[in-house]
């Protein structure tokens, strides 16, 4: 099939998927059980029927769901997202805010898993069953089952309280004045203001947290990358390569890993798709102004029209990392070319 | 097409990071203003005076705006002049007259006159905004020159003042919230659109402007020129958001934020023990109480007044001060130590689990009962709520009260209390503003009482007239009597067990002088300034 129709293909999948998304979302927010009203005016003024109306007509809770969700629609399509009821400025806008620095801290993150993960899996593949190998192993055991919350507080408090080698938490000093938004992507934007020292700051700011999610997704990755390794070398064109007297790090790199890349591609798109959906944990704690902290605070306030956007992203996300992994899917693997 | 990882890009890529990372270290930061940096949990709802109701934007308003009176820098109990020099009360108590200041400038050098206190107060009455409960006895406000404005009340209100130093009365520059869209007409709530500008700068005339805001980063206030008060210290203010409190103790010791507002009883002692840190801390007005539902239907044994007050009897106050940490206090009744007339801490309730058992037996449960407890998920203030319900299990479990805990999430929690269909929770109030009128709210009639099953219709006549006394005297004497007798009748009697009133914990630098917790404010960075 050529690449072309197979791009069609997947895209067409992805539609009823997003509309689905959308009526679960929906209905989930719409099923806890408790009222916007609640959350959002001060005891005093739940009493005073007056406001809670003005509350509820401001806000559209005073009409049928379905009148609600075909109104929620409609507006998704022309790219509107409705009104935060907790920031009270539209959630695209929310969203343009707290998505750049997600995207920063996901993409140093997946480049740190992806490095040591990959790094980690390869050795304990090749020297499976030596020291090397248990060490890897156990690393990874930590990675994935150790709390990221605790990995983050401990992280912060030995190299940045008690040893100064790194900086704290938040994406710049404190003193530091942010240059002017472009992007929204503070490495770019401070590029774009010719900015060395807010540049070296931001990626100063990045290092801890990266590391502490990188870890995390390293377990992960190097869990599947050493399992689908070890079952290529055990594969004939592996021995038939070595027979050819080809070096040890060409069969390893080139025959043995490129082929073991498909599971491997999967769990890093999947973990991405993950880290991009904001990792609130690690948000939290690092005083990181991404998605990961808005989808909370929307949902502890029944922000519907927050909740109900942050889902959209997340299920774009999720569906456009899998578009891109399955293509590259397409370029690992002859037979789905020819499927 | 093949994937490959080449080991040479990823030095290069490593080479890169690690030299922009070394520029960061040589970064100058050379800045010779006095720089404050208050790190909190940022809770924004919005910085408009007149719809906001969390604390981050009341300790931003405090210092971008005046009100027209106000508190002691350090306490709640008298009144101040601020934009206004004095005041007259009418002898029905219904008008207040406002003489104000002549040489007060808002930020932009405008002069402050009555007509600004005129739309300020208008608008927020017309918005019907998050805090517009506060503007229900005001009849009209009027300017009747520059510096005169006359505020009538539709109902005698002894609060009336305690609510005018309140952020929502904040005096803003008319001309400028105009500008801005913004509007004091009777539809305000539909037509103003200023809100949005409250959170980009600030139209007032107190000693800070707020710079810029960027939600769930920073919020930064600079000098006012144009300030007519005396200078404050800083000249720049950054409310840095940290949410999670072990954070900020970080932060703190690494010397990135000056205060920590977000210090929790647990992390008292290893503060204090930090060289150059110390915690300042205080008592709250928040009171934590009990509920128990005067309607048999849902209270089952507790709607009866001996076991409420064999409950009362029951607990165990010592244990709860010690959960809440240094600074708490155990309420004599339904009004906090340190709120104008409240008894002191000598009127405290004690633990006597005998004269409980005896009150269980007489009430017909000398083997006590079984019944449940509903506690809502949440931490107020650096307590676990959770860990407040399981003490009063354990408290109540010794005089043969058997209790199973239902928790619930807040939002539910709550919406489930103001039904009034609770037999048995456990709730805490925070003063609305501060006067103890605020506590009246816990009597028949009130919404407090209505949602503990005490209908007026059920209560003696006798208390419903103190209530109404108490709701209208003026005269701070008398009302001193009228609270002391309504304490007393809580502590014989009502469906409420107050067991704890919790405190308030701020980690500081030593270096940093003045660090006081108000009640009304919160903090006043104006009032802070550092020992160099």
């Amino acid at each position: 099939m050529p690449l072309h129709l197979y791009i069609v293909r997947r895209f067409l999948f992805a539609i009823p998927l997003v509309i689905g998304i959308t009526l679960v979302a929906f209905i989930i927010a719409n099923a806890v059980p408790s009222d916007p009203v609640s959350a959002n005016l001060p005891e005093k003024s739940q009493n005073d029927p007056e406001i809670v109306a003005a509350f509820r007509r401001e806000w559209g809770l005073d009409k049928s769901l379905p009148e609600q969700y075909f109104t929620y629609l409609g507006n998704m399509l022309q790219g509107n997202l409705g009104r935060s009821i907790k920031t009270k400025r539209p959630v695209i806008q929310d969203i343009q805010q707290f998505l750049p620095a997600t995207i920063e801290l996901a993409t140093a993150s997946i480049i740190t898993g992806l490095i040591l993960g990959v790094g980690m899996g390869i050795v304990s593949a090749v020297w499976r069953g030596k020291l090397v190998d248990y060490v890897t192993r156990t690393i990874a055991l930590i990675g994935v089952s150790f709390p990221v919350f605790v990995l983050a507080l401990l992280a912060l408090s030995i190299f940045h309280a008690q040893l100064g080698l790194a900086a704290g938490p938040g994406r710049l000093d404190v003193r530091i004045t942010k240059p002017a938004v472009v992007t929204g992507l503070l490495l770019v934007d401070s590029i774009l203001a010719g900015r060395a020292d807010i540049l070296g700051n931001a990626i100063a700011h990045l290092v801890l947290p990266s590391l502490v999610l990188g870890v995390y997704t390293s377990g992960l990755i190097s869990r599947i990358t050493r399992s689908s390794m070890l079952e290529v070398l055990g594969a004939e064109y592996v021995r038939t390569a070595r027979s050819k007297g080809l070096s040890e790090r060409v069969v390893v790199m080139r025959h043995a890993f490129s082929n073991a890349l498909i599971p491997v591609v999967t769990v890093i798109g999947l973990s991405f798709g993950n880290l991009l959906s904001g990792a609130v944990l690690t948000e939290t704690i690092f005083s990181w102004p991404g998605i990961g902290r808005y989808a909370f605070q929307a949902s502890t306030s029944q922000d519907f029209p927050a909740i109900m956007g942050i889902s959209m992203l997340i299920a774009f996300i999720y569906v456009g990392v899998n578009f891109i992994v399955d293509i590259l899917y397409f370029f690992l693997d002859p037979r789905i070319r020819l499927a | 097409m093949l994937v490959r990882l080449n080991s040479r890009r990823i030095m290069t890529l490593l080479m890169v990071l690690l030299t922009t990372m070394a520029l960061s270290l040589t970064a100058a930061h050379a800045q010779d203003e006095k720089v404050l940096v208050v790190g909190s949990a940022e809770f924004v709802d919005s910085f408009d005076p007149a719809r906001s109701y969390s604390p981050t934007p009341m300790m931003s308003l405090q210092v971008t705006y005046d009100t027209l009176v106000t508190f002691p820098a350090d306490s709640a109990d008298k009144f101040e002049p601020r934009i206004a020099k004095s005041w007259d009360v009418s002898e029905d108590t219904l008008t207040y007259t406002f003489h104000l200041r002549d040489d007060v400038k808002f930020s932009d050098g405008t002069p402050l006159t009555a007509d600004d206190v005129v739309f300020s107060i208008n608008r927020f009455k017309n918005i019907k905004g998050n805090p517009s409960f506060l503007t229900t006895t005001i009849d009209s406000v009027t300017a009747t020159d520059p510096t005169t404005v006359v505020l009538k009340l539709n109902v005698t209100d002894p609060a009336i003042l305690a609510k005018l130093v309140a952020w929502p009365f904040s005096i803003l520059n008319s001309k400028v919230v105009k500008e801005q869209g913004g509007t004091d007409a009777a539809d305000a709530d539909k037509t103003d659109k200023a809100e949005g500008f409250f959170s980009t700068g600030s139209a007032g005339s107190g000693p800070y402007i707020l710079e810029s805001y960027e939600k769930e980063s920073q919020l930064v206030l600079v000098r006012n020129p144009n300030y007519w008060g005396t200078a404050p210290y800083f000249d720049r203010v950054i409310f840095q958001n940290i949410p999670e409190a072990a954070a900020q103790k970080v932060a703190l010791e690494a010397g990135d934020i000056d205060v920590a507002l977000g210090v929790t009883p647990d992390q008292v002692d290893a503060i204090n023990k930090t060289d150059g840190l110390s915690v300042y801390t205080t008592g709250a007005f928040t009171l934590y109480y009990l509920t128990m539902n005067r309607q048999k239907e849902f209270g089952g044994p507790l709607s009866d007044p001996k076991v409420e007050l064999a409950v009362r009897y029951a607990l165990d106050y010592d244990g709860f001060r010690k959960i809440a940490g240094p600074g708490a206090v155990t309420p004599a009744a339904m009004l906090p130590v340190g709120m104008f007339g409240a008894y002191g801490t000598d009127k405290a309730p004690k633990r006597d689990v005998e004269k409980a058992k005896a009150l269980l037996a007489e009430a017909g449960y000398p083997d006590g009962f079984e019944t449940t407890l509903d506690y809502p998920t949440y931490t107020q203030e650096g307590l676990n709520i959770e860990t407040l319900a399981q003490k009063v299990v354990s408290d109540l479990a010794e005089v043969g009260i058997t209790i199973k805990l239902v928790p619930g999430d807040i939002g539910t929690f709550i919406e489930k209390v103001r039904a009034g269909t609770v037999g048995f929770s456990v709730l805490w109030w925070q003063p609305d503003y501060i006067d103890p009128d605020n506590y009246l709210y816990f009597l028949p009639g009130r919404n407090g009482g209505t949602r503990a099953g005490w209908l007026e219709a059920d209560a003696e006549p006798s208390l419903l007239e103190l209530r109404d006394k108490a709701l209208a005297e003026v005269n701070p004497d008398e009302r001193l009597k009228l609270f002391a007798q309504v304490q007393d009748y809580w502590q014989a009697n009502g469906p409420y067990a107050p067991y704890l009133q919790g405190s308030i914990q701020v980690g500081h630098n030593n270096n940093i002088q003045g660090v006081f917790r108000h009640p009304q404010w919160l903090l006043d960075v104006a009032t802070l300034s550092r020992v160099e």
